[in-house]
């Protein structure tokens, strides 16, 4: 056995590294960001839509204000008079911050409780009362495109159907002909359901605005400073807070995955009551609300072919996917296409060709196709290539290895 | 209502509500913000102390049930004299990485060591199978606790340098 191990006086390689930050962790003096406690802050809690889909008829905050301690209840329509309602996602479609009209997934932000202590801002959540007209929710992508369903975002000038995009990749002629003539083809359907990244410490936010200085301070658990840094300029640049008078601090983190990469509508209504009141406002979800609400990853419905000898000489490969983003396409992927899916599904075999397309629609859930490490689409290419392979395999009569 | 509760050694007489959480007395009250709240519903252990020398998953208790107890929180683990050796043991075997679970999970290990000061790997694996570790550390985690009970029974350290296999 070689041993690459330098001499222990020197150390580096084949040595274990302490890391510096454990001394903190090991003693709970970590600062995650539920341990942020600023002068005056106030307390958010959110009211969440029962419904996947629904008209929303009537908000009563009368109760939930008569409770000592109780300071404010947010809604849609207060956020529609700054044009603080709706913010944009990384993939360049748009996001309710809270509805004015319509919730289009179970546990969607509806309203925001403002109060002087979490346990009154949840006080304040059960007291609000919300009259909902339910409408049948579309939940199968499949059914989400066919030419009867409902438009599901209407909210887009012009949109006629529930599709978003569709992107191809590949060489479609030679592939389709090598398919044609080929001696073995497989295919197979599957479906890579929702899954969540369920980080031990939840979502979270404490949103300072500094009205002297016009300066906001954001505490938050987030993957992505930088890029939260400008989607919040994009939200409220209007309202005079652009990039550089915003600073995103992002402290210890317990764990991400990717799902602390986007904005999410709680992070924005904090701010914009930070700003509204000039008064510090904290929000941590918890492990239900983190777990219905955020953002999910997979969900992608993929039929894949092999075509190859009868030998086993592997010599092409086809996907057809059809990828349910939820009800706005919120991936954090800054290629816009899952292009993951076509480099490393075609990069562990030698094949004369390749081709795959995708098409994402839009359905009553949150965001999907966001956080689990990646959402290039990578995860899901490996899936399906090896589900393949070993179908190819077990078809010739080869072992799936060779 | 009024309780009195002894926090690493020290006594503390708070005004709680009823409904008050024994967490949030010790992460917002106490301002001992060590300990953590992962899931709200005792599966995940990050907020797990010892109260009265036994694990309990602080989230799910009132603090009126906590009266007159005598707790321990990651915060009295160390001493003067230094580290406990839970806490070097976590250190040496790189079993944290994003350091949320780990101040239940070492709580969790201390009353697991008193009762048990030589646990088997399947012994500790049981043990703390009420704590999640999310970043999937749960090799070194047993690693840690397997050198903190040698450490405890003045034993032969295990190696803490990396394997080649």
């Amino acid at each position: 056995m070689i041993q690459c191990k330098t001499s222990k006086a020197i150390g580096g390689m084949g040595h274990s590294k302490k890391r510096k930050e454990d001394a903190r962790f090991i003693q709970g003096k970590g600062t995650y960001v539920d341990d942020v406690k600023l002068p005056g802050m106030l307390h958010m809690d959110i009211v969440r839509s029962p419904y996947a889909y629904a008209k929303i008829k009537n908000i009563d905050a009368s109760k939930a204000l008569e409770i000592p301690g109780v300071i404010a209840v947010v809604t849609g329509k207060d956020l529609e008079k700054y044009n603080l309602h709706w913010m944009p996602t990384l993939m360049s479609d748009t996001q309710m911050v809270l509805p004015t009209d319509t919730v289009m997934y179970q546990s969607q932000e509806v309203a925001a409780v403002i109060a002087t202590d979490r346990y009154i801002a949840r006080d304040g959540k059960e007291a609000v009362r919300v009259d909902y007209e339910p409408m049948t929710p579309i939940i199968d992508p499949f059914e989400s495109l066919a030419p009867e369903a409902p438009v599901l975002r209407d909210d887009k000038e012009g949109k006629t159907d529930n599709h978003i995009w569709h992107w191809e990749v590949g060489d479609k002629e030679k592939t389709d002909a090598i398919f044609d003539n080929a001696e073995v083809t497989i295919s197979q359907q599957m479906h890579i359901p929702r899954i969540h990244v369920a980080s031990i410490e939840t979502c979270g936010c404490v949103a300072s605005y500094n009205k002297v200085e016009n300066h906001l301070t954001m505490y938050m658990t987030t993957q992505a400073p930088h890029a939260i840094r400008t989607v919040i300029a994009l939200v409220a640049g209007h309202v005079g807070l652009t990039e550089e008078k915003i600073r995103v601090i992002s402290p210890d983190i317990g764990g991400g995955f990717g799902g602390k990469v986007p904005v999410y509508p709680g992070y924005v209504i904090a701010i914009a009551v930070s700003f509204l009141t000039g008064a510090p406002i904290k929000w941590i979800e918890d492990r239900s609300e983190n777990l219905q609400a955020d953002s999910f990853a997979r969900d992608y419905h993929i039929t894949a072919e092999m075509a190859g000898t009868k030998e086993g000489k592997i010599l092409a490969t086809r996907f057809k996917v059809l990828a349910d983003h939820g009800y706005t396409d919120a991936s954090a992927n800054p290629s816009k296409f899952p292009t993951g899916l076509f480099s490393i599904g075609t990069g562990s075999y030698d094949y004369g060709a390749a081709y795959m397309e995708a098409d994402a629609v839009y359905t009553n859930k949150p965001p999907g196709g966001v956080a689990y490490r990646c959402s290039f689409r990578v995860t899901e290419a490996v899936h399906a290539i090896e589900r393949i392979n070993d179908k190819f395999a077990k078809k010739v009569g080869k072992d799936p290895a060779q | 209502m009024e309780i009195t509760l002894t926090v690493n050694g020290t006594e503390h007489t708070v005004q709680v509500e009823p409904r008050t959480l024994l967490v949030h007395v010790i992460r917002e009250t106490l301002s001992m913000t060590g300990t953590h709240i992962g899931c709200d519903t005792s599966s995940c252990g990050a907020c797990t102390i010892l109260v009265n020398g036994r694990s309990a998953k602080s989230c799910t208790l009132l603090a009126v049930q906590a009266n007159g107890a005598e707790i321990i929180t990651v915060e009295g683990l160390a001493t003067t004299e230094g580290l406990h050796p839970i806490q070097e043991g976590f250190h040496l075997n790189h079993a944290l990485h994003c350091g949320f679970c780990t101040p239940g999970v070492m709580l969790r290990a201390v009353e697991l060591l008193e009762k048990n000061p030589n646990p088997t790997e399947e012994e500790i694996r049981w043990g703390i199978s009420g704590n999640l570790c999310r970043c999937t550390g749960y090799n070194n985690i047993v690693k840690a606790i397997q050198w903190a009970s040698a450490k405890m029974q003045n034993k032969e350290l295990p190696s803490t340098e990396p394997e080649f296999v």
